[in-house]
């Protein structure tokens, strides 16, 4: 609520696949290179060339449509979304209408500790634009760079389900992190490789949704929120005022910070969409799309709600063991021995190996730390064979030897002696060479007592098990 | 009788036979060209030069014992919606005048030991039916040079009859081949939709364009289709599936095949002359051992209406490329963006290729889509069944290619709805992505060709060229014009 | 029926002259009357699986064309690139 209004938020994301080729000719999927050098007749538009469609990018859909719940439309067809401006080569761009190839589905995100579950509208497949430069150097024109025209995309339709900006923000968190974990987007803000158009109304509570604007040109996450916030206090303003707000495009500008209508709605855009005839029945089969589902990774929202509720980790560290898919494999991995509480694991993952490797740049697989070495170590420091400090050390090597936890014990003569009568024999040692401190203890000075276990385990060189070790003078104290 | 007198098949063997030599051969259609080029207005670009050099290598190549196509070293006339790499391709248009394509045409590619001629005119962007909307000239019938060739493939057909190219190709929308191979007495045949790959064809609406040949006897015919036919991966309507070798298995039997008459393509609207020429054509048939029966496809009135709509909606948006962006016209003078689109599109465009883009964008449009594009759809669907259902009892379906002979330059040319009722009898072929051949069957009191069209199921190309080959083999040959 | 003609020669970006706008506008009606003789039919457009499309296996291809080929029809290159007029204020 603000204000006294509530707001209503849908996003339309769209996702630059970073395929090998193009989505409808082979020419080079790569950002960056030189003007107009990724190009070709067909998707210059060049007069008689046709598309074709890249299978990859049919695949990458269906694993995203998977990812968000979605129903698979593995029958569906492309059409041509009409419109004239100098970025698009054919006057056209193939996109999806009617039937998109993924349709309804959801995602769940957690927001500030509670779970929303964000219904998806669709899923469909296009082709990117190419990019208008604008430079001072150049009066009175523009420049066009074809090099992005074609550059397959997947648009994410989510319902307008969304109820502030923070939760917007929470939700394109998350789409990140899914095409991430799926490999299938490079989530480069900078090069524009996710980039959202947003939808904002707003409504006192118990009355319908107020008519929405639609804001395009919103380029990273933070400038969603910005965005958001800006048409929110905008469209209150409006309406406070008793004025109408209007259904418009408007253009986010970020350094300004404030959005600015892009055309009247006499100006309306008509795209005339119709079935691309260049372009066959896309029909996936049944078996394919079963085995894509397969190939979907318990996904980094899923685990994060799991690591919370099953494993007991608060959202900061649960999620910042399941955005990463390696932190993530190995901390599962470890409870599936189902042996320890998560505790003995986190405690290792997020500080000493983290630490290790921020300090040395090396990513979990450069290590050789194995799931199994990391319980073996951790049964040892809970059957109290080693100590904390034992275990570090033993850390260490496995951070960089392929060695069993046991021989790293053995090597470095890491074993905690509990051995009853051996430690009673170096109790009755240092108590009689410490008559001093004895009598302190007897004394009241209580404090006589750490230096007395102190001495034991210098005696036994740092191996006795300083528990036991004290639990064996007190009992000789008396 | 003279070296581009000859068809194609003879030529071959000649060729082969290293009877005469192909440098020869392009010598004599260009003498050809030379003598009768001003009467007919056949060609929008001549290459000489680069077809002597072609013909000459291809000597060089059969002198070395090189194994080539049947068609190697042949003259070929292009028309000028297929991208030739390196050879200006303007559809006749203004807004493509200085275009070069920097990549062939698939067809080109296939086509690659024949020997190009130059490209032949159409009108605008393949929209007519008489040449006369071609933006730089319109092309003489041969038979009578005051008279329209028809269109859009008029200068392929006329060039064809006035032997000026050994054969041609042309494109087929809505009778683009059948309608002047008709009008110009040669063989045209339009293909199945899906058998030749449409790139590099210039797009005018894609779900109905087929490159096609013309020639002057069916086995000219026949040895072009074999020669480029076949699926293509960069046309994704294309269809994958393997084709008999047109040619060499090209049989004139008609012995228990089942001709359909359908009365629609009978009626008011069509010259009785041609009517009964079409039906003396099928007796004869039938005396061969064909078995002839009166069938009905009862949607054919709406098939005009359909594929003005679905052509239209196409184009529309086809075209909108043409903007003045990145290759072709742009005009002299503007303000702005939008008036630089506006005045290159209005200045670059006549007024034939403006009308459909206007009826296309029109039925595309918010709050037109259903009651026209939707509709129009769904009586293509209908055709196409009732088509299917007529394939079940008859093999060939027999009608008029055109519901006249050929008119005179300028008699239509203000009425656009007499122009576009020329195409009432080849649309539906499209509409239903069938073959079709039209081949002469008549001369009317001025001398001027009648056209039989040959309509067939799906991927039947061989059983209508073989009905095709047995007329023509009755008759003994078709009759070209003296020029 | 009437024809927006201005509106849908906006939309295809012609201009059609004020002196042309009567005669486009009657060869337009004539034109719809003729294509409006469609009888309404109870069906619906559907999608044809029995003829799926192939699809194209993912794979680049690199320096197919040079961009002096691709750009030498362009009415007006700067840069390596396509000039247009302004498309920003």
């Amino acid at each position: 609520m603000v204000k006294g209004y509530e707001v209503v938020i849908g996003l339309e994301t769209h996702a630059e696949l970073n395929t090998e080729s193009k989505i409808y000719c082979d020419c080079k999927n790569q950002f960056g290179l030189e003007v107009n050098s990724q190009v070709c007749p067909i998707c210059m538009g060049m007069p008689g060339t046709l598309p074709t469609l890249n299978e990859k990018v049919v695949d990458y859909a269906i694993r995203m449509g998977h990812a968000l719940n979605c129903k698979i439309n593995r029958i569906c067809k492309q059409d041509r979304k009409n419109y004239f401006y100098p970025d698009l080569p054919k006057a056209y761009q193939i996109s999806q209408a009617e039937v998109p190839l993924c349709g309804k589905g959801y995602v769940d995100i957690l927001v500030d500790g509670e779970e929303r579950r964000i219904g998806i509208t669709r899923i469909h497949i296009e082709e990117d634009a190419g990019k208008l430069l604008h430079s001072d150097k150049f009066h009175g024109v523009s420049l066009v760079d074809l090099n992005r025209c074609g550059v397959p995309l997947i648009e994410i339709v989510s319902e307008p389900d969304m109820r502030s900006s923070q939760e917007a923000k929470v939700y394109l968190e998350t789409l990140k992190s899914i095409l991430q974990y799926l490999g299938i987007c490079d989530c480069k803000m900078q090069e524009g490789s996710i980039r959202c158009d947003v939808n904002v109304s707003v409504h006192k509570p118990g009355e319908p949704f107020g008519t929405r604007s639609e804001m395009k040109n919103v380029n990273s996450f933070s400038a969603a929120v910005r965005g958001i916030d800006y048409e929110v206090e905008r469209q209150i303003a409006v309406l406070e005022a008793g004025g109408k707000v209007e259904q418009e495009t408007r253009r986010w500008d970020d350094e300004k910070g404030m959005s600015i209508p892009m055309r009247s709605k006499e100006d309306a855009q008509d795209y005339r969409y119709f079935p691309e005839p260049d372009l066959l029945t896309i029909v996936v089969e049944q078996e394919r799309v079963d085995e894509l589902k397969r190939s979907i990774p318990e996904l980094p929202n899923v685990k994060i709600l799991r690591y919370v509720k099953k494993f007991g980790l608060n959202i900061k560290d649960a999620t910042f063991i399941a955005e990463s898919v390696s932190l993530a494999k190995l901390f599962d991995d470890c409870m599936a021995k189902d042996k320890f509480p998560a505790k003995c694991y986190t405690t290792w993952i997020l500080g000493d190996l983290v630490k290790y490797m921020n300090a040395t740049g090396k990513t979990l697989e450069d290590t050789k730390l194995t799931a199994d070495n990391l319980t073996e170590l951790a049964a040892a420091i809970e059957a109290k064979t080693i100590s904390n400090a034992g275990g570090k050390k033993v850390f260490a090597v496995l951070l960089e030897e392929d060695k069993k936890v046991s021989d790293i014990i053995e090597e470095q003569g890491l074993a905690q002696v509990s051995d009853d009568s051996a430690l009673e024999k170096i109790a009755d040692e240092v108590l009689a060479a410490n008559e001093k401190s004895v009598n302190d203890y007897k004394g009241g000075k209580t404090n006589a007592l750490g230096y007395l276990v102190g001495q034991c385990m210098k005696a036994s060189k740092g191996k006795a098990n300083p528990g036991k070790m004290k639990e064996i003078i007190l009992a000789k104290l008396g | 009788m003279e070296l581009f007198e000859r068809n194609a098949c003879d030529l071959s063997e000649m060729i082969k036979n290293k009877e005469i030599s192909s440098a020869e051969l392009t010598k004599s259609v260009f003498d050809r060209i030379k003598a009768v080029e001003d009467k007919v207005d056949a060609y929008l670009t001549l290459d000489e030069e680069n077809a002597m050099k072609k013909a000459a290598e291809i000597d060089e190549k059969l002198a070395k014992g090189e194994e080539l196509s049947p068609l190697a070293g042949i003259p070929f006339g292009i028309k000028d919606n297929i991208s030739t790499k390196g050879l200006r391709t303007t559809c006749a248009s203004k807004m493509l005048d200085n275009y070069v394509p920097p990549f062939n045409a698939t067809v080109m590619n296939k086509l690659d030991d024949i020997v190009v001629t130059g490209k032949l005119n159409m009108d605008e962007f393949a929209m007519g039916s008489s040449t006369e909307n071609s933006h730089f000239k319109p092309t003489k019938n041969p038979f009578d040079t005051e008279r329209i060739p028809g269109g859009s493939s008029g200068g392929s057909a006329a060039a064809v009859a006035a032997k000026e190219a050994i054969v041609t190709l042309g494109s087929d929308t809505g009778g683009s081949i059948r309608q002047p191979a008709s009008y110009c007495g040669v063989v045209g045949l339009k293909p199945t939709y899906g058998s030749v790959s449409r790139y590099g064809l210039v797009a005018f609406a894609s779900s109905l364009d087929q490159i096609g040949p013309l020639g002057k006897c069916v086995k000219d015919v026949a040895m072009v289709q074999s020669a480029i036919v076949g699926h293509d991966k960069y046309d994704a309507t294309s269809a994958y599936r393997e084709y008999p070798d047109f040619a060499a298995d090209l049989k004139a039997d008609v012995k228990g095949l089942r001709i359909g008459i359908p009365k629609e393509y009978f009626g008011e609207g069509i010259d009785p002359f041609v009517k009964q020429s079409v039906m003396t054509a099928v007796k004869e048939l039938e005396k061969q051992g064909a078995t002839v029966k009166e069938i009905s496809l009862p949607s054919t009135d709406y098939a005009l209406s359909s594929y003005y709509i679905i052509s239209s909606a196409e184009a529309s948006s086809n075209l909108a490329r043409f903007d003045g962006v990145r290759y072709g016209f742009r005009a002299e003078e503007y303000d702005g963006l939008v008036d630089m689109y506006e005045r290159t599109r209005s200045e670059g465009f006549g007024d034939e290729v403006k009308r459909r883009i206007m009826l296309g964008t029109f039925v595309l449009s918010s709050g037109f889509y259903d009651a026209y594009y939707k509709k129009a759809k769904l009586v293509q669907k209908r055709i196409m069944q009732e088509f299917a259902a007529q394939f079940a009892d008859v093999d060939v379906i027999a009608t008029p290619t055109v519901p006249s002979t050929a008119f005179k330059i300028g008699e239509n040319t203000d009425d656009p709805l007499k122009m576009y009722a020329n195409d009432v009898c080849t649309v539906t072929v499209n509409i239903a992505g069938l073959p079709a051949i039209s081949i002469p069957c008549a001369y009317d009191d001025k001398g001027l060709p009648v056209g039989m069209q040959l309509i067939g199921g799906k991927f039947t190309e061989q059983r209508l060229l073989n009905t095709a080959y047995a007329y023509e083999q009755f008759v003994g040959g078709f009759k070209m014009p003296e020029l | 029926m009437n024809i927006d003609i201005k509106h849908i020669a906006k939309l295809a970006r012609l201009r059609i002259e004020d002196d042309q706008l009567d005669k486009f506008e009657s060869e337009m009606q004539n034109i719809v009357r003729m294509v409006e003789k469609l009888p309404d039919i109870q069906d619906e457009m559907t999608l044809d699986p029995d003829n799926p499309m192939i699809l194209r296996k993912d794979v680049a291809v690199q320096d197919k064309f040079t961009r002096q080929e691709l750009m030498q029809n362009a009415p007006q290159v700067k840069a390596g690139c396509l000039v247009v007029p302004k498309t920003v204020e």
